[in-house]
């Protein structure tokens, strides 16, 4: 008991400087935006009334929420099939396959969007092979719109999406697949209805981490969408550092916060409540 | 020499891009910031030098190419000068966003900042911008209507019609009208993804005389930017306009007039401009309320205005003088690309200042939500 109460403490010492940090760094100045969005231009609602007034921000928004749920859906896709791979490769096949996953991470998110510009672009690579190969006549436009930043944000996005799905399947017991084998299951079978059943709370966790990573993209949408896709970030970075409408930039990356714990706080709902079943 | 000022392009577009995304990237300013937040700045002080003299006046601008050019064009001079004087370049871009946070915070960093003439208007009459000191700063070296209350031209731009001579089989873009006449001239076009200069060109295409643009019609220009806004890539940075003509993305395109000159130029002349109906832009050193120099930053202000050194600004960076006085000074080949010479001004539409900080807020917000969204 004492040794646990001393425990306890130490735990709680050697937090203080984080939790300082974070409190003086980001809760303090976190809550001072906040409170932006309640006080200026005047103290009042009025910014958070415009969110039901005015159409265009509700198709900001709109734009946003569909973009960062078909980012969600496409790289959760391929992150599956990808962590599958993985799941069942060898050991240097799966070096490489880590290793190509984690090198785009460490580039910045600014030179990858404009390589996707020069590879997609109506004279790039992609547009020649799919002339070259007959597939088109005339070059189909890859970027510079919608398409561009769905491609560009997926890219961004499937590492996030593969590891927390890997992770999962490492952990799934190799008897029970076999156990189902055993038992006269087909392959398909056994995928379908061992296999995957296990897997869901790796593809929960990646459409969490997904979504909520892609609904705050700034610079993927911004030169990928040849100025015509306009997502939330944007719309509060015009706010803030040009027309100077601070409460409503405030307002609008309230609106966005809440958005994103309300998925975080979903996601723990959910995963506490399956260890609790479990 | 092309490549080089391509990589210089890249340079600025990731430096504008660590500009816009803060989070990402600790300044030294932002760490000292984080330090004084947490009562250690004590200790930062401590470590001053200990002859430090009189702070360095700090001049911001939107880096890339331009922190060289500024540096030889009007830093160099001015501490040639006045030995005694130090000057830092900062260039990080000052945004009314910023200098606002500043000046409301009482933790003003910045002596003078390189922005659209129209800001001085704005932020100056929130208060946020000292006044010129019209006694140092000489009112007669500086284009009629350019010495403001808190703001004076430093140099000027154009925004321009630029095209591939070799999209067009030989017939030449003269006027925003074919600018928007996609069956004579096919190909995709790109304007700035922003009102500037975007209303104007809209409003000439659509058949308003040149002297009659200002105030503009928004509704109309809006309406005109729609008709074509499916063959339009918008840019964003300058870096992206040069790319996208380079590239052959577009065929034409409305850019600022020193890309256009280094476009014609890295293709021998396939892409071409002119100034005809162009849009003639001022950009003015404005000085935030509670500068850290103080009084001292006018000297320095004053000195900027020497032809000498805005000729110089022309030859580096294409930014043209605007002290009336240079014109007499400078070459016909620099005359020939300079926004200012009076043959090319004559021909373009002064961009006018009050509409633009009287509206620019408000309708800046209705084009990403009427146009672009």
């Amino acid at each position: 008991m004492i040794a646990g109460s001393r425990q306890t403490r130490a735990f709680l010492l050697f937090l203080t400087p984080s939790l300082v940090f974070l409190t003086v760094l980001f809760a303090y100045p976190v809550g001072k935006v906040l409170l932006v969005s309640v006080t200026d231009p005047e103290l009042g609602l009025q910014n958070y009334r415009l969110l039901i007034e005015n159409a265009a921000l509700r198709r900001v928004f709109l734009t946003t929420v569909r973009i960062a749920g078909l980012t969600t859906l496409i790289a959760v896709a391929v992150g599956y099939v990808l962590a599958y791979r993985m799941h069942t490769a060898g050991e240097r096949e799966l070096r490489l396959i880590i290793f190509c996953l984690m090198f785009p991470l460490w580039t910045s998110v600014l030179v990858r969007a404009f390589s996707w510009v020069t590879l997609l672009q109506s004279n790039g690579i992609v547009n020649g092979i799919l002339i070259g190969t007959g597939l088109t006549e005339r070059p189909i436009q890859l970027v510079r719109n919608e398409i561009g930043v769905l491609i560009g944000m997926v890219h961004v996005m499937i590492p996030y999406a593969t590891l927390p799905i890997y992770a999962v399947m490492k952990g799934i017991d190799a008897r029970l697949p076999q156990a189902a084998r055993s038992l006269g299951a087909s392959s398909l079978q056994t995928f379908v209805r061992i296999f995957f059943p296990l897997t869901l709370p790796g593809i929960g966790a990646a459409m969490i981490l997904v979504f909520i990573t892609s609904i705050g993209f700034y610079v993927t949408p911004i030169v990928l969408g040849g100025g015509k896709v306009v997502m939330i970030a944007e719309y509060i970075s015009v706010q803030i550092t040009e027309t100077l409408r601070w409460g409503l930039g405030a307002m609008l990356a309230t609106v966005l916060l809440a958005i994103v714990l309300l998925f975080v706080f979903a996601f723990r709902r959910l995963t506490v409540l399956r260890e609790q079943g479990a | 020499m092309d490549r080089f000022r391509y990589l210089n392009d890249w340079e600025e577009e990731i430096l504008a891009f660590k500009r816009a995304t803060d989070g990402r990237c600790v300044s030294r300013r932002a760490f000292c910031a984080g330090l004084a937040a947490l009562g250690l700045s004590p200790l930062v002080a401590t470590m001053q030098p200990v002859d430090a003299k009189e702070p360095d006046i700090v001049l911001v601008n939107w880096g890339g190419d331009s922190v060289k050019a500024m540096d030889q064009a009007y830093v160099q001079p001015f501490l040639e000068a006045n030995p005694g004087e130090g000057i830092k370049i900062d260039s990080s871009g000052a945004t009314s966003g910023k200098i606002k946070a500043m000046v409301e915070a009482g933790r003003v960093v910045w002596d003078m900042c390189d922005r659209a003439f129209h800001a001085s208007l704005q932020l100056g009459r929130e208060g946020l911008l000292e006044e010129i000191d019209y006694s140092v700063v000489d009112k007669s070296k500086v284009l009629p209507g350019f010495a403001g209350r808190w703001g004076v031209a430093n140099y000027c731009f154009a925004n321009v019609l630029t095209y591939d001579t070799r999209a067009f089989g030989g017939r030449k873009p003269e006027s925003w009208a074919d600018f928007w006449n996609i069956k004579d001239f096919p190909g995709r076009r790109t304007l700035r993804r922003h009102i500037d200069s975007t209303l104007e060109v809209a409003l000439l295409a659509d058949g308003v005389p040149i002297d009659k643009i200002y105030p503009i019609d928004v509704k109309r220009a809006f309406d005109k930017v729609k008709q074509i806004k499916d063959h339009v890539t918008f840019w964003s940075s300058h870096a992206d306009s040069y790319k996208l003509l380079r590239d052959g993305e577009v065929t034409m395109g409305c850019l600022a007039h020193t890309r256009s000159v280094t476009l014609r130029r890295d293709t021998n002349g396939a892409i071409d401009f002119t100034f005809n109906q162009g849009i003639f832009w001022v950009s003015g050193w404005i000085v935030p309320k509670g500068n850290p120099a103080g009084k001292r930053v006018w000297k320095m202000i004053a000195s900027t205005q020497d032809p000498a050194g805005q000729i110089e600004l022309l030859k580096l960076m294409g930014n043209g003088p605007v002290n009336p006085a240079a014109n007499a000074l400078i070459t016909p080949d620099l005359a020939a690309i300079n926004p200012s010479s009076p043959e090319n001004l004559k021909r373009m539409v002064v961009a006018d200042m009050e509409w633009y900080a009287a509206n620019s807020n408000t309708v800046l917000n209705q084009f990403i939500d009427n146009v672009l969204s």
